[in-house]
């Protein structure tokens, strides 16, 4: 007895040892959203590789980065190291060696006396930066230079090519300020600027600085307070509708660009829902509202109601990685949200706290070849996060996916399913993958409270298949109906007649 | 007015479904009114509220599966059923009303009938339509709620005698008389939770008393 005693104390211990040594994983527990909107467990898709602070790329301490970009081409990476009034350069593997800091830049010889006389300048509180390789192969950088109120284009020579300042332009308003916080650039070397004062939208230049209006505006989200504005301002006269109060929609907080040069625009609102992730098209024009996508719910799904508002997920951040999918950033609650390009949500990773792997004020957020990278301007580092097999298994599910090779996706997905039977995104893949096989009865049972769309689609092949299989039966049944109604009709008839007869 | 009709007890809510305008004049004449074909349709319309969160397909149905609960349906048909008949009756009644609450409850329940034909209909229709087609299911629901709302207005008139401007007040009351009701059996209901809370606190208290 005391020796089976013994055994059983041993194996709690041994086991409760090994819980200590699973749960101490991750600080964080993966977790997705089914059908219904509500969070089940899941498998983390992304787990902490390492942290790096500014003492590990030997430059000193960080002080508040605010944004990072990643140059897949040239392989370097861009911190800009916000209060320091720095840009940190490193590579992917964050090689000390690699590592160079640029504060000073020299104005080339295309500007004028006044400013090539100065010939130095430095940044002031850098926010946002931005590299793009022309097709000669030289790289320019451009950096919001928010305390300058400047975005600044540079060569790797560190000369300034060009300076893009505050629009004297008619249209701009002459009292709002131009303080850019984020940048962006596309293939055509328009610079896209996220000016925090501005409501209208991002502003655009054009490479040689000209300033060519606002690009990819916020609808305002349409509140009960501004559904009875629209209402009054039917009866109002104009001065009355002047002195209104004036609902204007929320400002863009954050801006990406992908390969194929659509522009992603975020919203940083705890309050709003609306046009949180937008995908913009050259004409400005979000294509998400055609796909429906912008009636997603971005971020996590539970809300907050605290003094007649709703509070929810607070996106600071977008990128998009070379396979198209999306991340988002939460200011709320410190944690990266994983989307496909179809705005399915993938994976949800980090969280708020002190530990590896979650963070106290998320600033960027950067993708690239299956690592997550997010930095923090209160801890002062970046943490970078690596994909997991499990991660790893659904990404090449979705690529095949996405290529149109559905019956090579499904032994990927079905890996998935036997990893976590909870992973909804698996059922539909599989659904797809059946359809596509022909096998509609199969194909419904996966989309079943999984994909409405998905179950629509098979269930119209389905019912074509089954009455085309069963049409005989069926036209049998329903003229043996139709007799049949007609034999009872005319019997009854038979029998009033009888009755009037016999009556008489 | 047919006099010669001698239909039995069960064909009478179809008669009236048939016959909007005047069948309830006829019911009324030949004494229709049967307890037990009402109470059968009342436990139908209950039924088919289940039935329409459980069997309508899924490209149509909204229900949270995952947790179901069975009484918000029968409050919502029996309860709100009985609540208007009740409702109906002590408001009529003080308004030269001449339904009992029989005559009410029969004539109310036999208005439902085309409501519920076609929410089968609609049941039936949701597990053989696409979400393109959904609007041949809107249209059934409209207008078998349409026709029930119409067969409604006769009973009313009919069984009180009323003109129809007055039948319209009445309904309207009505609506008003089953808030009333609800709101104060939901009181009732707290303050009996309330007292049976201290009562059971009290005998808690005592039992830890004395068991020392």
């Amino acid at each position: 007895m005391k020796k089976l005693a013994a055994f059983v104390c041993t194996a709690a211990v041994a086991g409760s040892s090994l819980a200590v040594i699973a749960s101490a994983d991750e600080p964080y527990t993966g977790y997705n959203y089914d059908w219904w909107g509500d969070p089940i467990p899941s498998q983390n898709g992304f787990v902490v590789e390492k942290t790096v602070s500014g003492e590990n790329l030997g430059v000193g301490t960080l002080s508040e980065p605010s944004d990072m970009y990643i140059d897949k081409e040239n392989n370097l990476f861009y911190i800009a190291d916000s209060k320091n009034n720095r840009l940190v350069v490193t590579n992917e593997s964050f090689d000390p060696e690699a590592t160079y800091v640029i504060d000073t830049l020299t104005y080339g010889e295309s500007f004028p006396e006044s400013k090539s006389t100065i010939k130095k300048t430095t940044f002031s509180l850098p926010t946002g930066i931005y590299a793009r390789t022309d097709n000669d192969g030289n790289t320019l950088i451009y950096v919001a230079d928010s305390g300058n109120q400047r975005v600044v284009c540079f060569n790797m020579d560190l000369e300034i090519e060009m300076e893009y300042v505050r629009p004297s332009s008619d249209v701009y308003d002459a009292q709002v300020t131009f303080n850019p916080k984020k940048v962006t650039v596309d293939s055509a070397f328009n610079v896209y600027v996220v000016v925090p004062s501005i409501t209208q939208g991002t502003v655009q230049f054009s490479a040689d600085g000209t300033f060519n209006g606002y690009y990819g505006a916020n609808r305002v989200n349409a509140t009960a307070e501004v559904i009875a504005q629209q209402f009054w301002k039917l009866i109002y006269t104009r001065e009355q509708i002047i002195k209104m109060r004036k609902n204007v929609a929320i400002e863009i907080s954050n801006i990406d660009i992908d390969e194929e040069g659509f522009i992603y625009t975020v919203t940083e609102s705890r309050t709003s829902d609306t046009d949180i992730l937008k995908k913009l098209n050259p004409a400005g024009t979000n294509i998400f509202t055609n796909l429906g996508y912008d009636q997603y719910t971005f971020g996590d799904y539970a809300q907050r109601y605290y003094k007649g508002k709703n509070y929810t997920s607070a996106i600071c951040d977008v990128d998009v990685d070379e396979n198209g999918n999306i991340y988002l950033l939460d200011f709320a609650t410190g944690r990266v949200f994983q989307y496909t390009d179809e705005c399915d949500l993938l994976f949800i990773f980090g969280g708020k706290g002190t530990q590896k792997g979650t963070f106290t004020s998320v600033s960027a957020v950067e993708a690239h070849n299956g690592k997550v990278y997010v930095s923090d301007s209160r801890k002062n580092n970046i943490t970078i996060f690596q994909q997991t097999e499990f991660g790893g298994i659904v990404q090449n599910a979705i690529e095949l996916f996405n290529e149109g090779l559905y019956d090579e996706a499904k032994q990927p997905w079905e890996e998935v399913l036997r990893r976590d039977g909870n992973y909804w995104l698996a059922y539909i893949g599989l659904g797809n993958a059946y359809l596509n096989q022909g096998d509609y009865a199969t194909a419904l049972d996966y989309f079943y409270r999984n994909s409405r769309g998905g179950y629509n689609r098979a269930f119209k092949s389905f019912r074509i298949e089954f009455i085309r299989a069963n049409f005989t039966w069926m036209l049998i049944i329903v003229l043996v109906i139709i007799l049949g109604l007609i034999v009872l009709s005319a019997v009854r008839k038979r029998k009033r007649k009888n009755k009037q007869g016999g009556n008489n | 007015m047919r006099f010669d009709l001698d239909l039995p007890a069960w064909k009478w809510p179809f008669y009236v479904a048939r016959h909007p305008f005047e069948g309830y004049d006829d019911l009324r004449w030949k004494k229709g009114y049967n307890m037990k074909v009402a109470w059968v349709i009342v436990a139908l319309f209950f039924i088919i509220s289940v039935a329409q969160a459980q069997l309508t397909g899924f490209l149509f149905n909204n229900t949270y599966v995952k947790v179901f609960n069975i009484i918000p349906y029968f409050s919502s048909s029996v309860i709100l059923f009985v609540t208007w008949v009740v409702g109906n009756w002590s408001l009529c009644t003080l308004f030269d009303g001449e339904g009992t609450m029989k005559n009410i409850f029969c004539v109310s329940a036999y208005a439902l009938v085309p409501y519920l034909i076609t929410q089968v209909i609609c049941i039936i229709a949701s597990n053989f339509l696409l979400r393109t087609e959904s609007g041949f299911i809107f249209f059934f629901q409209y207008l078998g709620i349409a026709w029930s709302v119409v067969l409604m207005i006769s009973a009313m008139k009919t069984v009180h005698q009323y003109s129809i401007p007055k039948t319209l007040v009445a309904i309207l009351f009505t609506i008003v008389a089953m808030v009333i009701i609800l709101f104060l059996a939901v009181l009732l209901l707290t303050l009996f939770q309330n007292v049976f809370v201290f009562g059971y606190s009290i005998y808690t208290e005592l039992m830890y008393r004395f068991s020392i």
